[in-house]
């Protein structure tokens, strides 16, 4: 018990940062944050970048960095835009359930693809994992926006919105899609043969190829895990804003690392976990929703948050000197 | 632990004070903040709220993405608010969060760019094309003291479409009113950049000797355009006006190689919006209503497009008047 509660002391630091913003937040707006209406609304809205955020976690632990994360869910979500609009044909074409779902397994075939495109470069090729991304950003980009000419997609079925904005027992879909990606992500990282692969993979991929681990199938693994997050992320985003553009979330990508990294994945690669993630991406929902809701210039949430991620990775620094000099 | 709490403490009493001042809250939401042109809007919009005694609030992303505007519109909804004017980055995506507003009993209009005509009661808008396209061609005549001669047209990219919707206006007009006027060629484009204006401009002079006037579209043609005049010294013989920016214009306009830059004042299309939103919750008549500095509020055939008025000019006297 002792040693799982110093082993995890850095994600306990932040549940503890958490629960103090939730109460000042409540004291600063009192009757309106702490309410199941704002909890709603910030259910609805974490999901999205809350499997983002996942999705880059992954990548990160193995000492890479998936910068076309957001471009890949954007680029997924086009096609199956243009694809649902064009079967749905505004209600002459197909019935709406067939319809969405053929949508959702062209968001997730596109992605695979942007995956394994990544996963190739990285892992077969040997190209350093932050040049592979951004060239794909770009690459990805591109394509969208040449299909797009920059304009949005929209005019798929009315039931697709549900996704995004309905509930079941009062709890959004969204949060319920957020909350099983987040087990079976604890389960694939956390949990399996090829999650420890992967914190091998960034501790040491030399050493790690010689012990007999396919490397190569570890990081391609990372990168099409990584697709699949930005599939259901441009799914729910898709839904939410009942339309897809080559743009939408441009702002996720930076979010997404500050998330890793504040959840305490080492941006070098070889630890970190699913939760530390999890947590650090309700702490950036609290501080934004409430600054938003106290009608805060934007900039001070984006400050507030740089400010939190400096202080809890100095604490998380010096505590972790204390316990090497204290071992030695 | 004592000074944490009595900090917040401070803080809680603060800001619940601020929140009582005003009863009416009206946000304005520009595409992002931090840029001149929609700082320049914000400084109209508190301006109305303080002459209407009522909380005006401006925000918005930092970045031009959609997904953080829906967010920030999700936000506000929590704490109540009784009107929301928006520019928005993307008309469809904002339209669900725009619809929660709707349903939650709030005014929502558009300011700056429109969003779908479903999602808004008014529509504020800063000129009409129309208007706009004439103005230029009268202002032209004067500066040239003549309605007779040849003019070229410098643009922004051909493929403006609100660029071309304003120099159709200014051809068909100029044909009608004023026979005398010779378009010498086609609009020369200058891809948004006063270097490339300059540059064609200066063909331009070159192969058409007897060449009176020159009308700027997008805000850096006139600029590179007063460039090319003033460097040949023809500040005499050859009128340039455009739509432009008037701290960009003021050292043209100043040396007379620029004659008269066009456009709308920012900051009197967010005071604008605050007006509107404020007459249409205390229920006033809107059509009609004298803003201050702003002039009368009409509101189009269809209920809902208000245009501000007529474009601002600047010349060498006012342009000092305007920061942005």
């Amino acid at each position: 018990m002792k040693e799982h509660f110093k082993r995890n002391m850095h994600q306990y630091r932040l549940l503890a940062l958490l629960g103090i913003l939730l109460i000042v937040m409540g004291f600063l707006v009192p009757g309106k944050f702490l309410t199941v209406r704002n909890f709603r609304n910030m259910g609805f809205q974490m999901a999205e970048f809350g499997i983002l955020a996942i999705g880059m976690s992954a990548v990160i632990m193995t000492g890479g960095i998936n910068l076309s994360i957001v471009n890949s869910a954007m680029l997924a979500s086009i096609i199956s835009s243009f694809v649902m609009r064009a079967m749905y044909d505004g209600g002459n074409g197909m019935a709406e359930l067939p319809c969405i779902a053929i949508g959702i397994v062209v968001t997730f075939a596109v992605a695979l693809l942007c995956g394994l495109f990544n996963g190739f470069f990285v892992a077969y090729i040997g190209v350093i994992p932050i040049l592979v991304t951004l060239g794909s950003q770009t690459v990805f980009d591109g394509v969208a926006l040449n299909i797009t000419r920059g304009s949005s997609v929209s005019g798929f079925p009315k039931l697709f919105q549900q996704i995004g904005m309905g509930t079941f027992l009062g709890i959004p879909y969204t949060m319920l899609v957020y909350l099983v990606v987040i087990l079976v992500a604890y389960l694939l990282i956390e949990r399996s043969y090829w999650g420890i692969s992967i914190y091998m993979v960034g501790g040491n991929e030399k050493a790690t190829r010689f012990s007999g681990i396919n490397t190569r199938k570890t990081l391609m693994g990372v990168y099409v895990f990584s697709a699949m997050m930005a599939a259901v992320a441009g799914i729910l985003m898709t839904s939410r804003y009942n339309s897809a553009r080559a743009d939408y979330g441009s702002s996720y990508t930076m979010q997404a690392i500050a998330a890793t990294v504040l959840g305490g994945t080492s941006i070098t690669g070889g630890s970190g976990h699913v939760l530390g993630t999890v947590i650090a991406v309700a702490i950036i929902q609290v501080v934004s929703s409430g600054f938003n809701i106290l009608k805060i210039n934007r900039n001070f949430t984006d400050i507030a948050i740089g400010l939190i991620l400096i202080g809890m990775l100095a604490i998380k620094h010096f505590v972790d000197k204390e316990k090497m000099l204290a071992r030695k | 632990m004592k000074k944490l709490l009595a900090l917040v403490f401070v803080l809680v009493m603060l800001l619940s004070c601020t929140a009582m001042a005003d009863d009416m809250t009206v946000v304005v939401m520009p595409k992002l903040v931090g840029i001149p042109y929609f700082n320049a809007s914000e400084i109209g919009a508190l301006a109305a709220g303080e002459e209407l005694g009522i909380n005006v609030i401006y925000t918005g992303p930092t970045t031009g993405d959609a997904a953080l505007q829906v967010q920030m519109i999700e936000d506000l909804l929590i704490d109540g608010i009784d009107a929301l004017a928006i520019a928005p980055n993307d008309p469809d995506s904002v339209s669900p969060a725009l619809q929660k507003c709707i349903a939650d009993g709030v005014l929502v209009m558009d300011w700056d760019t429109t969003a779908n005509a479903d999602d808004v009661t008014y529509s504020i808008q800063q000129i009409d094309n129309k208007v706009l396209g004439e103005m230029l061609v009268d202002l032209l005549v004067e500066s040239m003291g003549a309605d007779e001669g040849e003019y070229a047209i410098v643009t922004g990219y051909l493929t403006a479409a609100n660029l071309n919707t304003w120099i159709d206006y200014s051809k068909a007009y100029a044909a009608e009113k004023y026979p005398g006027l010779t378009l010498v060629t086609d609009p020369v484009a200058s891809d948004e950049s006063a270097q490339e204006a300059y540059t064609q401009t200066m063909a331009l002079i070159g192969a058409y000797p007897n060449l009176k006037g020159i009308l700027g579209y997008s805000t850096p043609a006139p600029i590179g355009a007063a460039m090319a005049v003033q460097e040949k010294g023809l500040q005499d013989s050859i009128a340039v006006v455009g739509t432009s920016m008037p701290t960009d214009s003021a050292p043209y306009l100043k040396d007379g190689s620029l004659d008269y830059g066009v456009l709308w004042d920012p900051s009197q299309l967010g005071k604008l919006a605050v007006y509107v939103a404020y007459l249409n919750l205390t229920g006033a008549e809107i059509e009609g209503y004298e803003v201050p500095g702003v002039g009368p509020i009409h509101i189009n055939e269809d209920g809902r497009t208000i245009i501000m008025a007529d474009p601002s000019v600047w010349t060498a006297e006012n342009v000092d008047n305007y920061k942005f």
